[in-house]
């Protein structure tokens, strides 16, 4: 194999149809290495993958469709005769808005505003997150929108206050989402320190390194309330614990990466974790 | 293991392997004088309950040691044999006391007694470095009749419970209560019955895997010489 000094990574990587480790960008250049006059490339086969973005589509997907099918009561799931009927209670209602609301919003995140710093992951992660995502949605949706719900003790004032907290994560989460996209030009990689903003929803940037996690914490715990249902607990406790692994392993790379990191961040929970 | 981690802990590991070990003769000593004594085997459950539900919890150490590096099995099929063990003691066993007086019962303890006894003992002498080539045999070989037995008595003992679980409602919550979830133990142990059909294979195969590659190489040496 032969290659001009000049090519670049991606054009030799295109010749074996294979992906590459996290070892050499795309865009580096050749003749740009730190090697001689022959270079050894090692390849390493990462299997079967699949883009990032189908992914996301796909576990974000099921559960807007699978909840909606639990709240019109569509036949086998319960009794007879509550096919095709509608809950009595409006926290019901209200509950089926957010948690629709919540994978729309998801579903135009990802298609409009994320940039993804890798473009695959390997293949059975799809079945083991659709697994997780969809089976979650399917046992929260099962017992919100069932006939023998019980809507939460406190009534109206827990449900206002759990709104409250929902739409106030929300547009945090959002916030924080558009601040990091704006952090990286279209097409680029690169990575920098994310600020707090004008936007005061950023402003926890000072105290945390991923308030997208915190505030997706925020809005399940909101959700918790709001329909006082325990597999929705567990469900924000699964995904509090793996946030928070993933929010240190970051918090740990910015630490690795920038000698100037502020150091009143914590990963997701300001002081705390 | 590490010959550095050998050296630290082999004093209290082997101490602790021998607690074990006579733990489960305690157990298999009790089984036989019962017997004798009562001249049937039915309700020699009752005889080693106690011991029983002591050293099966305490067997909770053992995902410990794997963890830790003491032992050289995998956690995960460690962890997951001891969870299944402490599961049918407490959660089955002890909680339908109808299924107490089962012959399934004593299916499981004679099995999970003997299997203990050949185990620990060849732990303990693997750290004195002195292991007799029967007990490493023992353990790669009686494994063949030892697990199917015990597979047998745990589900026909889950099996028995079942009537009873249905009927009292065990362990079950239902709707409507105010944290709008609901569980159904009987269904729930149908359920764990249905997952030893993909596990108990796995783990059987594992374990004919470990025999060839564990047996399979004396008898090379042998052959050498």
């Amino acid at each position: 194999w032969q290659v001009e000094p000049n090519a670049t990574i991606g054009e030799i990587k295109s010749m074996f149809h294979k992906s590459q480790g996290k070892s050499l960008k795309d865009e580096d250049v050749l003749q740009h290495l730190p090697v001689g006059t022959t270079a050894t490339f090692y390849f390493r086969d990462l299997g079967a993958q699949i883009s990032w973005v189908t992914v996301f589509l796909t576990e974000y997907a099921g559960p807007l469709l699978i909840y909606l099918m639990f709240y019109f009561r569509v036949p086998f799931i319960y009794v007879p005769k509550y096919d095709f009927t509608t809950s009595k209670h409006w926290v019901v209602h209200l509950a089926c808005m957010c948690h629709s609301f919540h994978y729309v919003k998801r579903l135009l995140e990802t298609l409009f505003v994320h940039r993804f710093s890798h473009g695959t992951m390997p293949l059975r992660n799809i079945f083991k997150n659709c697994t997780y995502y969809w089976g979650f949605a399917a046992w929260m949706a099962y017992y919100i929108n069932h006939p023998l719900y019980t809507p939460p003790t406190y009534g109206e004032q827990q449900i206002r206050l759990a709104l409250t907290v929902f739409l106030f994560c929300q547009i945090g989460n959002f916030s924080i989402h558009i601040a990091l996209r704006n952090l990286r030009p279209p097409g680029s990689k690169t990575r920098k320190i994310p600020y707090p903003t004008k936007n005061p929803f950023t402003w926890i940037f000072l105290l945390v390194s991923c308030p997208n996690y915190t505030y997706e914490l925020g809005s399940w715990l909101g959700f918790t309330l709001m329909t006082q249902c325990l597999p929705v607990a567990a469900f924000t406790l699964v995904g509090f614990i793996q946030m928070t692994v993933w929010a240190k392993g970051k918090h740990r790379s910015y630490l690795k990466e920038f000698r100037d990191y502020p150091t009143l961040r914590s990963p997701i929970l300001p002081f705390i974790l | 293991m590490p010959s550095s981690l050998k050296a630290r802990t082999s004093g209290t590991t082997e101490l602790l392997y021998e607690s074990f070990l006579s733990r489960w003769l305690v157990i298999a000593v009790g089984l036989v004088r019962a017997y004798l004594a009562r001249g049937s085997y039915h309700g020699l459950y009752y005889s080693i309950e106690k011991p029983l539900k002591y050293f099966q919890t305490g067997a909770l150490l053992e995902i410990l040691h794997c963890a830790v590096g003491i032992v050289p099995s995998s956690v995960v099929l460690t962890g997951f044999q001891v969870m299944s063990r402490v599961f049918l003691t407490w959660a089955v066993t002890h909680s339908v006391r109808e299924v107490q007086s089962e012959d399934s019962v004593l299916l499981f303890v004679v099995a999970w007694t003997v299997t203990e006894i050949i185990r620990y003992s060849f732990y303990t002498f693997s750290l004195l470095n002195h292991l007799p080539y029967l007990i490493k045999w023992a353990r790669y070989t009686f494994f063949f009749v030892l697990y199917p037995m015990g597979v047998a008595g745990e589900l026909l003992t889950i099996y028995a419970a079942l009537p009873y679980v249905q009927k009292t409602g065990l362990y079950s919550i239902t709707l409507p209560n105010n944290y709008n979830f609901s569980f159904d133990y009987h269904t729930f142990l149908i359920l764990v019955m249905i997952s030893y059909i993909p596990l108990f294979p796995q783990l059987y195969f594992h374990m004919i895997r470990q025999r060839k590659k564990v047996l399979g190489h004396v008898e090379e040496y042998s052959k050498v010489e």
